[in-house]
């Protein structure tokens, strides 16, 4: 298989600088997410890739081998476009084999071929049809086969962008589970952070044609570098600290609102810091056995769970998710127990 | 008819219609069967003579056929010719693109009888054609061009260009990007695009444009009669003769007649035969 490794990459459109130094490594057999909001330049390094995009700087290699000055039709790279790009006057079947007649494979061998392909997305029975005659969902499908079925190195840019939320749930199991199947390396474009953390070995988060960091999906969520990320990777509350004091590399001790923890984070911090506190770290407790105090100001029921704020001390707001039969309302003084493992050390500024 | 406002909105048009096409031809029609008359151009009966006389004449069908076959040549060539230019206009975007279209459309800009003057002066003997020719070496003695078929074929293809343009372009226009690059990342080499999504995918700008191109060529009257000379006859400069030469109206009807249905049928035929691609490349 394949080790696709981009080191430093430029891509400037006129005087736009979409890609300014972007670097991602993607083992053999593994599927590395790009994660960001729109516009931050997931596509064009995807575009980069494939070759569809000269880049004004930077590398490319697929196992140590520079592919920069490859055309895209030798790369090697099977795309998967958010428009699914299926060709109008193809068959289901044309479509899945058309890499396969582009390589002059004899006829009973793409026949076999596209038909296994077909049955591994489960679309059988579709195969004379155009994909105007098929369902969304299908064209997905279809889109998925055909960039699969040569085996490559697979580029997915929003794929489950266009499909309602039952479908998209099952067609990211799908492509994960092909993907590992047949260990093919794969890049993975999505907005959608819970997509992110979902499917990939390793996760980079961009922000605006840099990454901000790229690590696995625990590390992302758990230890991001910047408050940029834990923001993009899921709900989270942060506390500002007024002292920080490095007790050793990664570990600190603080006062934030009030109470002093000792506690896990990024390392080298050197100015100010903040508390980083995901929802699920959070417990509510009586005021006395909190780590911090806080009064409720506001509460949502939202079935499965409770939906709170409370306001801490010095004016901070910590956002929790009780359980739905938590007996407390509005107004009342309640204490906030912390999972201190689960709790992270942010300097306020990117290092 | 109240009841149905896009009904009250066409009517106008079906009027139109009416009173400048249907109506026009089913007199042509009825004129092709009337006996022809001795003082006035027709007659008061009924009579097949015309057609006996058409069909069974090898010199119409002749014509005819070179008329037909002139159309199609011009037409193929008003495709090769369009084929890049559109390519390129379907490329260009902004002021160039507004530029492309002020080129495309300027032979249209010309009165037909100036443009026809024209290449009436330019393929002359002693015309800058000749001359060009002579002066690059390829020729030693002046072209005789005025008034062979050759040149009622570039003259035709000249003006007919931009109705083979402009719809290949919309086509192309049409095709998503992202097609191309789908193709390229499966391992197609450009040629393999163009020849696997390109073209089919522009067939239904190709589709009209050769319709409109050949349609236009059959019925051309001003070049052909120019540029023709009298040794070559066409259908249209025919008829015209028989309306307003010998003012043989019923005769000329008939010929009208007959070249209209060869016409329907030539683009019928091609319509039957590519229905399938058009069918398939409408996205
Ligand atoms: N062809 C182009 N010309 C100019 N700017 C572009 C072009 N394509 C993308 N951009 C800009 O580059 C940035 C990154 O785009 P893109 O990679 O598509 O973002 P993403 O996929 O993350 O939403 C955006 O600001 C976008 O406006
Ligand atoms: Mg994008």
């Amino acid at each position: 298989m394949a080790t696709v490794e981009v080191r430093d990459l430029r891509k400037r459109y006129q005087d736009f600088l979409a890609l300014d130094g972007v670097s991602l490594r993607a083992e053999s057999g593994q599927l590395v997410t790009l994660l960001g909001p729109s516009g931050c330049g997931k596509s064009t390094t995807l575009r980069c890739l494939a070759g569809f995009l000269e880049a004004n700087g930077g590398e490319i290699t697929v196992d140590g081998e520079s592919i920069l000055g490859v055309p895209a039709n030798r790369r090697g790279f099977g795309v998967v476009f958010q428009n699914y790009a299926l060709f109008p006057h193809m068959t289901v079947a044309e479509n899945i084999g058309y890499g396969l007649k582009i390589q002059k494979l004899p006829k009973a061998e793409i026949d076999t071929r596209v038909h296994d392909a077909m049955k591994l997305v489960r679309l059988d029975g579709l195969a004379t049809r155009l994909p105007r005659e098929i369902s969304g969902g299908q064209q997905q499908r279809v889109a998925l086969a055909r960039a699969l079925v040569l085996k490559p190195k697979l580029l997915l840019d929003e794929p489950l962008a266009n499909l309602d939320a039952r479908l998209r749930d099952e067609v990211r199991w799908l492509i994960r589970d092909l993907q590992q199947q047949s260990g093919i390396t794969a890049f993975y474009v999505t907005h959608d952070q819970s997509e992110a953390m979902a499917m990939s070995n390793m996760v980079a988060v961009m922000k605006a044609g840099r990454v901000a960091q790229f690590a696995t999906p625990r590390e992302i969520y758990q230890k991001p570098t910047e408050r940029y990320v834990a923001d993009f990777t899921g709900e989270a509350n942060f506390i500002t600290c007024s002292s920080v004091t490095p007790l050793a590399e990664g570990r600190y001790a603080i006062t934030a609102a009030g109470a002093t923890l000792e506690l896990n984070g990024v390392p080298g911090i050197t100015g100010p810091a903040e508390l980083l506190l995901r929802p699920e770290a959070l417990a509510l407790t009586t005021p006395e056995a909190g780590t911090f105090q806080g009064t409720v100001s506001k509460s949502a029921f939202l079935g499965a769970a409770l939906r709170f704020e409370i306001t801490l001390a010095d004016g901070s707001v910590l956002k929790l998710t009780p359980e739905p039969n938590h007996p407390v309302e509005a107004g009342q003084k309640v204490g906030i127990a912390i999972d201190q493992s689960h709790a992270w050390l942010m300097p306020e500024v990117a290092p | 008819m109240m009841r149905n406002p896009k009904l009250l909105l066409a009517i106008p048009a079906i009027a139109l219609i009416f009173v400048f096409m249907i109506l026009p031809i089913t007199n042509i029609f009825e004129m092709s069967f009337r006996t022809p008359g001795q003082s006035e151009p027709f007659g008061d009966d009924y009579t097949m003579m015309h057609y006996d006389r058409i069909l069974g004449d090898a010199y119409y069908w002749g014509v005819l056929g070179r008329s037909l076959l002139t159309a199609g040549v011009v037409t193929l060539l008003c495709l090769i010719v369009s084929y890049p230019i559109a390519w390129h206009m379907s490329k260009a975007k902004g002021l160039k693109a507004v530029f492309l279209y002020a080129c495309i459309a300027s032979p249209l800009m010309t009165g037909v009888l100036v443009r026809n003057f024209g290449w009436m002066i330019a393929a002359a003997l002693n015309g800058p054609l000749n001359e060009t020719l002579m002066a690059l070496g390829l020729i030693e003695r002046p072209l005789r061009m005025l008034f062979t078929q050759g040149l009622v074929i570039l003259a035709l293809v000249h003006v007919f260009v931009p109705f083979m343009v402009l719809p290949i372009n919309n086509a192309l226009r049409n095709i998503s990007p992202t097609l191309i690059e789908a193709a390229s990342s499966m391992g197609a080499t450009r040629r393999e695009v163009f020849r696997d999504i390109i073209l089919p995918l522009s067939f239904p700008g190709i589709y009209p444009g050769m319709i409109l191109v050949y349609v236009l060529a059959v019925a051309a009257y001003v070049t052909p009669a120019l540029l023709g000379g009298q040794m070559v006859s066409y259908m249209p400069t025919l008829i015209i003769g028989e309306l307003t030469g010998t003012f043989q109206w019923p005769f000329g009807s008939a010929l009208a007649i007959v070249l209209s249905l060869s016409t329907i049928l030539v683009v019928g035929v091609f319509t039957a035969l590519t229905a399938r691609l058009m069918e398939w490349s409408k996205a």
